[in-house]
């Protein structure tokens, strides 16, 4: 295990952070912490790190116990926080070999790491602008070039893609999968539940401070008793007719929207035709139908009671 | 050693292409100095004349002031003091106990009271009146603007030596992760914080010399007022109050989580204010502080610069210079130690 946590506690005052918060990372993985904003996923990290004072709990890094003064552990970590934190009046290279230089000693090896670092995040014909006359995206990748130049092992990256635009939010997230190839593995914070399935290999869902499953996309889905939605729209539909639909088979929830309905399935099969078979007995004319799978939202709602977002 | 050099070199990038930086460091010193030039211009350009004091006819140290080139001494008799120096006829009377009546205060009176004082102290220390030469002291200042308003120029550089309490601030923000979010990013490094600390401070120092050094060309070469003729206690004086407001800048960085420009602002309140005591408005502020409250005075560390060079340069006074250096001295260390109990702090209960 390149990380290690067990039982971590952290109190602010009466308010409870992280509550016997556990988790555990493998060499090479990309992990995803996935949870509503204030969740505890930073606090976490910040812990980890020995950022933060914590209440109970153990914390190893590389096999060895994570403080302040774990200066050969550190050299190993990159870490991008989730706010732009750079200087405002150095140029774009000067921030990437100021803080790459904090690791690298080697003068030529770190020249070659800041070009490869500028490069990797796309920001090459910006290299002598300021911070200030970077777009929000462009200030996101220099922020994530500022914390892997030094190509460390273990990359924490804390929602590195709030408030970027589509392009670049696909970039840094290709961007992420590529470091994971070349090596590194990677912690990566978010509450985008579409980040998380795209490049996480596996993901602890938090809630309240608490881990409160973990496992890969895959394992997680199947975990809920949802394993389909079906989505369909009717021209029109009275009341009597749509409350039969629950009597389908297999299903477990009918959410309506108007004339929409999301009909929820538990494991089985032939849901369409089941339901195809309902419309034409009740003489429905339907403009839409189509079938889902189950979303980390869904697994998240199953098991907490409330959206993702909430 | 590299790393402090790399630091050095970009805290030193960071920190001059700061614009407010540049303002407030290098540019507003300039500006108040030429705002102050031409506000009391006229009234600095008086020389300084011979300086008519008075005595009765038996006053124990009549011997030595009428050695002194520098004094017209006049023998008055007991009823007329008040009016001689009612119609200005003489400047100072020095009674029997070497007390001074003046009507007003101003460069004459100061520089006859400094005389006065060494000659107290000369007797007190039994040393002998004719192996001394009062006049050498005071006559270097002669052909200086010689008015008080020049206390003025003197404090505006003691106001600005210490203007390294900015810098002091960003250091200190930089370093802790509870206060930037860079101050994050760098504590997960394997950089140490007292690297970047000592980095900063010498950084702040530099370059506050540096403007210091600015304006000081600014006053001598462009207003043509000669404020510095002894080099050694002034450089002496302008680096210990540089040292003081990089370290103070260190507290109030380091010591609450106000947001930056909060504590900026308080650097700047507090400079002026002791600047102000010290007698940067008007030397009449300095005058009655001095009087009224001298102990305020004596450790205001402004007004121990202010009035260190002062009598340095103009009066050629070293009496208060070890006094001075002291006080600053501990100010320091007192500084440091507290600032050390913030920052000895590794990590944060929140952030």
């Amino acid at each position: 295990m390149i990380v290690e946590v067990r039982n971590l506690v952290k109190r602010y005052k009466e308010l409870i952070a992280l509550d016997h918060f556990n988790m555990e990372v493998e060499e090479g993985e990309i992990l995803g912490l996935l949870g509503p904003n204030g969740c505890g996923k930073t606090t976490a990290i910040n812990c980890i790190l020995a950022l933060l004072n914590y209440d109970k709990g153990e914390i190893q890094l590389f096999g060895k116990k994570m403080t302040p003064n774990s200066y050969e552990i550190k050299r190993q970590i990159g870490l991008v926080p989730q706010e732009v934190s750079v200087f405002e009046n150095l140029t774009v290279r000067e921030n990437v070999d100021y803080f790459c230089g904090l690791y690298v000693d080697d003068k030529n090896l770190r020249k070659r790491y800041v070009e490869e670092a500028i490069e990797f995040v796309g920001l090459k014909d910006y290299v002598k602008f300021y911070p200030k006359k970077l777009s929000g995206g462009l200030k996101r990748r220099l922020n994530i070039a500022c914390g892997i130049a030094h190509k460390p092992k273990l990359i924490f990256l804390d929602e590195p893609t709030v408030a970027v635009d589509a392009q670049s939010r696909n970039f840094i997230l290709n961007g992420i999968k590529r470091l994971n190839q070349e090596g590194s593995t990677i912690i990566y914070t978010t509450h985008y539940l579409e980040e998380a399935e795209m490049i996480c290999k596996r993901i602890i869902i938090m809630d309240n401070g608490r881990n409160i499953v973990s496992g890969t996309k895959e394992e997680l889905k199947e975990m809920i008793t949802t394993t389909e939605k079906i989505v369909v729209g009717f021209l029109s539909i009275d009341d009597e007719t749509a409350s039969k639909m629950k009597k389908i088979p297999h299903v477990i929830d009918v959410e309506r929207d108007g004339e929409d309905f999301v009909i929820k399935f538990e494991n089985g099969f032939n849901n369409i035709a089941n339901l195809l078979e309902f419309i034409k007995s009740n003489n429905l004319s339907y403009v839409k139908l189509y079938s889902q799978l189950p979303t980390l939202n869904d697994v998240f709602l199953e098991l907490t009671g409330k959206e993702l977002r909430d | 050693m590299e790393g402090l050099f790399r630091n050095i070199l970009y805290q030193t990038k960071n920190t001059y292409r700061n614009k407010s930086y540049f303002f407030w460091v290098v540019l507003y010193p300039i500006v108040l100095a030429a705002f102050f030039y031409a506000a009391f211009n006229g009234m600095m350009d008086i020389e300084l004349e011979d300086i008519n004091v008075g005595i009765v006819e038996d006053n124990p140290i009549s011997f030595i002031l009428e050695e002194i080139d520098l004094l017209n001494v006049e023998k008055v008799r007991e009823g007329e003091i008040e009016e001689k120096i009612e119609n200005e006829e003489i400047d100072v009377f020095i009674d029997n106990d070497l007390n001074l009546l003046v009507k007003k205060s101003g460069i004459k009176q100061t520089i006859v009271k400094e005389i006065v004082e060494q000659i107290k102290q000369m007797v007190k220390l039994n040393r002998p009146m004719d192996s001394y030469d009062f006049s050498i002291d005071y006559t270097i200042s002669k052909n200086q603007q010689a008015n008080p308003m020049i206390i003025i120029f003197y404090s505006l550089i003691a106001m600005v030596s210490a203007y390294g309490v900015f810098s002091g601030i960003e250091s200190v923000y930089y370093i802790q992760a509870n206060l930037s979010n860079i101050g994050v990013r760098i504590n997960a490094t394997p950089l140490k914080k007292s690297n970047f600390l000592v980095a900063g401070i010498i950084v702040a120092l530099v370059l506050n010399l540096i403007s210091n050094f600015l304006l000081i060309i600014f006053i001598q070469y462009v207003l043509k007022l000669h404020l510095f003729h002894e080099i050694k206690y002034s450089t002496i004086f302008i680096l210990l109050g540089n040292l003081f407001g990089v370290l103070l800048g260190v507290l109030i960085g380091v010591s609450n989580k106000l947001n930056p420009n909060t504590k900026t602002a308080l650097g700047i309140i507090v400079l002026l204010f002791l600047s102000f005591l010290s007698g940067m408005m008007s030397p009449d502020i300095k005058i009655i502080i001095e009087s009224k409250f001298p102990i305020i005075s004596r450790i205001n560390p402004i007004n121990i610069i202010t009035s260190n060079l002062y009598r340095i340069n103009l009066l050629g006074n070293t009496r208060f210079v070890n006094e001075g250096m002291i006080i600053l001295s501990i100010y320091c260390m007192v500084l440091v130690i507290i600032s050390y109990f913030f920052l000895r702090r590794r990590t944060y209960d929140s952030i």
